[in-house]
């Protein structure tokens, strides 16, 4: 069984703990072992030490990175944020020696070295990748067969391609994704704003206006052109995003629907059967019909 | 009635001197096709002086004139800008130069200050008391992070401390 380290940020398990433990059930009923990674910090967020200074913000991520490395293990994230930060700050590290020889000197404080043997990986590549959706299909209790559902991969998993363990065929129209959701044996058809951003992220706690806009756009374009029955993310920050704005546009009259949001991991945990009281309990925009649709008898798959 | 600029060879050698030392290497590669800020979700949302602009703005030295600027904190850090320039110059680097240059003056939002306290506190700059929310999923309550491991915020703390960050007094 592979073993990877849970890296799990910080709106997973202070906002969002449901999506927590989707991954806890997921991953050993799909052969893949987790260990956490005991007093991991955050990434650090883009708005913090990478806006003040590159060398405490590589210090700062290769530090969680070593918790991986004293285990011997690779990370597993599923905050794209955090995906982005500690990849980038991999590649500013291993792409400079004397910054290597900088940061190391930091870390040394603390006694601890930053090796570079650990990669980070993102929580849809481990399932894509190590688990693959064939296996998924085969451990599937309930399907999704004749739902229609909107995928939101978000940006920090695609850009800067050259600088990520693992990349889409083309990142602009980004497929991994979609055959996760596939498997689930949902329809997930295309439109045309599937790589825009969805405005979370510093744009929001900079200018919620603005923030809201993009996502306005983003809602309607998949609301016009596929009217889906649920969104599927792996971002849990596009994850906040679509749960709480559209309460907000609903609330200003903006919009006169609402669609259940799910992040991946506790779709597919409902799907292998789990307890939605523990893997999907925390939401603003409602989904328990949606949930018990996906859990109903008459999904059920007969072995 | 037009902006005329003046342009001072000595302020762009400054400009463009400082972005590079705080991590915008491939400004000067820039030639302002404009293929960042077509991509660039922060651009479309309206904020101006992002991408090609807040490139423009600084190879004609006019890095203390927008120092005030709150463009560059609705970057999404996305990476688009980078994936899709043809001439390497990564201008997401280039904005987080920029911003760099901007929070070493101090010149960012007052509400940028919490997720700083939350990081040196707790080890997250998003911390809130998710004790009950825990327990409701079935998960113990305490995660197994920063958040409630001592050693690990020590290390944390004395990281920041001893780092630029520490120096301009935001713990």
């Amino acid at each position: 069984m592979e073993k990877l380290g849970l890296y799990l940020g910080c709106n997973i398990p202070f906002k969002a703990p449901d999506i927590e433990q989707s991954f806890r059930k997921i991953f050993p009923a799909l052969g893949v072992e987790i260990e956490d990674l005991e007093g991991a910090t955050c990434c650090p967020a883009w708005g913090t030490a990478p806006s003040f200074d590159l060398d405490t913000w590589c210090t700062i991520s290769s530090r969680n990175i070593t918790l991986a490395e004293d285990k011997g293990i690779d990370i597993m994230t599923g905050c794209n944020s955090c995906y982005g930060v500690m990849n980038e700050a991999k590649h500013f590290i291993e792409d400079s020696p004397d910054r290597k020889k900088r940061v190391n000197a930091n870390l040394k404080t603390i006694d601890r070295e930053y090796k570079g043997t650990s990669n980070v990986f993102h929580v849809s590549h481990v399932l894509y990748e190590k688990v693959g959706p064939e296996k998924i299909k085969e451990s599937l209790v309930y399907s999704l067969d004749g739902l229609k559902v909107a995928i939101q991969p978000g940006c920090h998993i695609l850009w800067p391609s050259d600088v990520y363990p693992v990349q889409e065929k083309n990142s602009f129209f980004p497929t991994i994704l979609k055959e996760l959701t596939q498997a689930l044996g949902a329809d997930v058809p295309h439109y045309s704003r599937l790589e825009f951003c969805c405005g979370m992220g510093g744009m929001r706690s900079t200018d919620v206006e603005k923030s809201l806009k993009l996502f306005t756009d983003k809602l309607m374009s998949m609301k016009e052109e596929i009217d889906p029955d649920m969104i599927v993310t792996t971002c849990s920050s596009c994850f906040l995003q679509f749960d709480m704005s559209q309460q907000i546009l609903k609330e200003r009259g903006v919009i006169d629907f609402s669609i259940p949001v799910f992040y991946y991991t506790q779709v597919l945990a409902l799907a292998l059967g789990f307890d939605p009281a523990q893997v999907a309990a925390i939401s603003q925009t409602p989904r328990d019909e949606m949930i018990a649709e996906i859990q109903s008898d008459k999904r059920k798959i007969q072995k | 009635m037009s902006e005329y600029i003046k342009l001072d060879s000595e302020k762009i050698s400054e400009a463009v001197k400082t972005i590079q030392d705080f991590g915008g290497t491939g400004i000067l590669k820039c030639v302002q096709c404009g293929a960042c800020s077509a991509v660039c979700p922060g651009v479309k949302a309206g904020f101006p002086v992002l991408c090609r602009l807040l490139i423009k703005k600084v190879l004609n030295g006019q890095l203390e004139e927008i120092i005030e600027e709150t463009s560059t904190w609705g970057c999404q850090a996305c990476n688009r800008c980078t994936e899709i320039c043809p001439q390497g110059v990564r201008p997401q680097e280039v904005v987080f130069a920029f911003r760099r240059y901007q929070a070493n003056d101090l010149a960012f939002s007052t509400s940028a200050m919490t997720s700083q306290m939350n990081l040196h506190s707790y080890g997250h700059a998003v911390f809130t008391d998710a004790t009950e929310l825990r327990k409701k999923v079935g998960l113990p309550p305490e995660a197994p992070t920063s958040a409630y491991n001592e050693k690990a915020q020590k290390e944390i703390q004395t990281l920041l401390e001893n780092s630029p960050m520490g120096e301009l007094g935001l713990y």
